[in-house]
């Protein structure tokens, strides 16, 4: 046999493997006499019902040109708007409406509440991560310091984070930190995902500060260099090369971690997914759907860091 | 002549494990002088170089260099550090960095010189050393001689007053010793005021005005190489030469 065939067949049983999982879940669902509706999802991600125009205020509605334009006048004060660009009406004429009544719908394609979960977890991770990689590089640094009250002081910092489960860091956050400093549930979300993932971030770079040799703080110190300078031009861009991968690992980590922030009162991809779950009836379409969603993240994430991998791998 | 460039006074180096690597040890370095420090490994001649811009902490005694104390705490080490030049035995080029920006990062961090001139500088120093075309490589793609050279270029973009090479020739091949040795003994032709700790005594005999035997942390014998290789009365320094000499 060449090598060349047997390749082949390993390839073909690790299909015939996704299949008989594949086949699993069927024969699964079908056991409990689940009735699957996939073609329930779809809107859930990409809606054509088009977007509602809402009324502004409480008034009377009046039709003008033909029926093109709608006139809102508001009921008890001297305000009015008037809408023109829409394609299917909801109102007639002299009707009384009342704020957050769909006057019309403008056709055209629009995300779905699934899509819109998914951009605020990308949102919420993105920013997440750039405030965890400060305070894990800040704490990271602290680690390494001569100074025994920043090297305590960060030592604390990842012990405490590290020692305490995600869930209870989430709730002090929106209900101890969020109503003590008035933050909205978006900001305590990214706070306290930062500040949890910037302690794993700091002893990643802390590993990869004390991964450089020796020798290249000696060499940076004997010409003259400071050590802020000798950190910043010699030693961190080594480490933070060398910590790459574990870096990925820890930002893919949050992305996943972020779906923890949906018992605050955040609609990310996981509390949109259990919103669409209770107007559908179809939770293992729904998880399903939302799990190839976060794995569409995650999986961008690890492909854009292999490729900077390669790009910086010139030494 | 003024006062010597570098003056060790009674220097002690006490680790915190309880080992002593220095003891008492007092050495003058005149301007333009080329000393060679050798000796059995553990004799105390790396830390002795070490102490000499502070990359050691020391325990009892002064270091002067230029005038001012090295390890005193007002001291702008800094300052002095980049008037005292030093090459290691494992090269420590920055790997990220190419030739040329090895070369030209501390000069640029430390000094203000416009970068032009800096980069002529630099291209310079690989033309004294014979990498001018190796500016735009990786410290990787460099063989352990050129490597080497490199960083006494690097050493040398910072225009120092004094060099220290810390067995510069230790970690090459063989056939690589003698292209670095080369460097440095041009160096010293040009009046470049140097330390060396080697096990080279080819080189000590040709190029150093002193050469200095370390043992046990102490200064056990100093001379000028014809004192030095022609002296047979110090039993250790023959017992040590006949040991090196062999090889």
């Amino acid at each position: 046999m060449t090598p060349k065939v047997s390749r082949l067949s390993w390839i073909a049983l690790y299909v015939l493997l996704l299949a008989a999982f594949g086949a699993g879940i069927y024969i699964a669902g079908k056991r409990v006499d689940y009735s699957w509706h996939w073609e329930r999802i779809p809107q859930y991600i990409v809606s054509f019902d088009g977007e509602e125009i809402q009324a502004p205020f409480d008034g009377f509605v009046s039709l003008a040109d033909d029926g093109k334009s709608i006139h809102l006048q508001a009921l008890r004060t001297a305000e009015s708007a008037k809408f023109a660009e829409f394609d299917r009406i909801n109102v007639g004429d002299g009707d009384l409406v009342f704020e957050g009544d769909v006057l019309a719908i403008k056709a055209g394609i629009s995300a779905g509440p699934l899509t819109w979960g998914l951009w605020l977890t990308l949102k919420l991770s993105a920013v997440s991560l750039l405030f965890a990689l400060v305070i894990g590089v800040v704490t990271g640094l602290g680690r390494v310091a001569q100074n025994p009250a920043a090297r305590a002081a960060a030592a604390t910092y990842v012990e405490v984070i590290r020692g305490t489960p995600l869930l209870v860091q989430i709730f002090i956050f929106y209900f101890f930190v969020g109503t003590v400093m008035n933050l909205s549930a978006f900001t305590a979300g990214v706070a306290a995902l930062a500040v949890f993932t910037g302690a794993y971030v700091a002893e990643i770079v802390r590993a990869g500060i004390e991964a450089v040799p020796r020798g290249q703080m000696e060499a940076a110190r004997s010409l003259g260099l400071n050590y802020v300078q000798a950190m910043r031009h010699i030693i961190l861009p080594q480490a933070l090369k060398k910590s790459l991968p574990s870096l990925a690992g820890q930002f893919i980590n949050l992305i996943k971690d972020s779906s923890l922030v949906s018992v605050m009162a955040l609609t990310d991809l996981t509390k949109a997914g259990r919103e669409v779950v209770s107007s559908t009836f179809s939770p293992f379409e729904v998880w399903f759907t939302v799990a190839a969603m976060y794995l569409l993240l995650t999986g961008a994430l690890s492909l854009w860091v292999r490729r900077l991998e390669r790009s910086m791998a010139h030494d | 002549m003024t006062e010597p460039l570098i003056d060790v006074r009674g220097v002690s180096k006490v680790y915190p494990n309880g080992l002593q690597a220095l003891k008492n040890v007092s050495l003058s370095v005149e301007r333009g002088e080329v000393i060679c420090i050798v000796g059995p490994s553990g004799s105390g001649k790396s830390t002795l170089l070490r102490t000499l811009n502070a990359l050691e902490p020391i325990s009892a005694g002064e270091v002067f260099v230029l005038g001012h104390s090295v390890h005193a705490p007002r001291t702008d080490l800094n300052r002095l550090r980049a008037q005292v030049g030093m090459v290691f035995q494992s090269f420590n080029l920055f790997p990220h960095k190419t030739v040329l920006e090895n070369l030209m990062l501390a000069p640029r961090a430390v000094s203000k010189a416009q970068r032009e001139e800096l980069h002529s500088r630099a291209l310079a120093l690989l033309d004294k050393v014979g990498l001018r075309d190796k500016c735009d490589c990786h410290p990787a793609q460099l063989s352990g001689g050129q490597q080497q050279r490199v960083a006494i270029a690097r050493a040398l973009a910072m225009n120092p007053a004094v060099m220290l090479f810390d067995e510069p020739t230790s970690a090459l091949d063989p056939e690589k010793v003698n292209e670095v040795l080369d460097v440095m003994k041009d160096l010293a032709a040009e009046g470049m005021t140097m330390c060396v700790v080697t096990h080279e005594m080819g080189f000590a005999r040709a190029v150093a005005d002193r050469v200095i035997f370390m043992e046990g942390g102490e200064i056990g014998y100093a001379d000028t190489p014809d004192g030095f290789f022609g002296d047979t009365a110090h039993p250790r320094l023959r017992a040590f030469l006949g040991q090196v000499l062999k090889s």
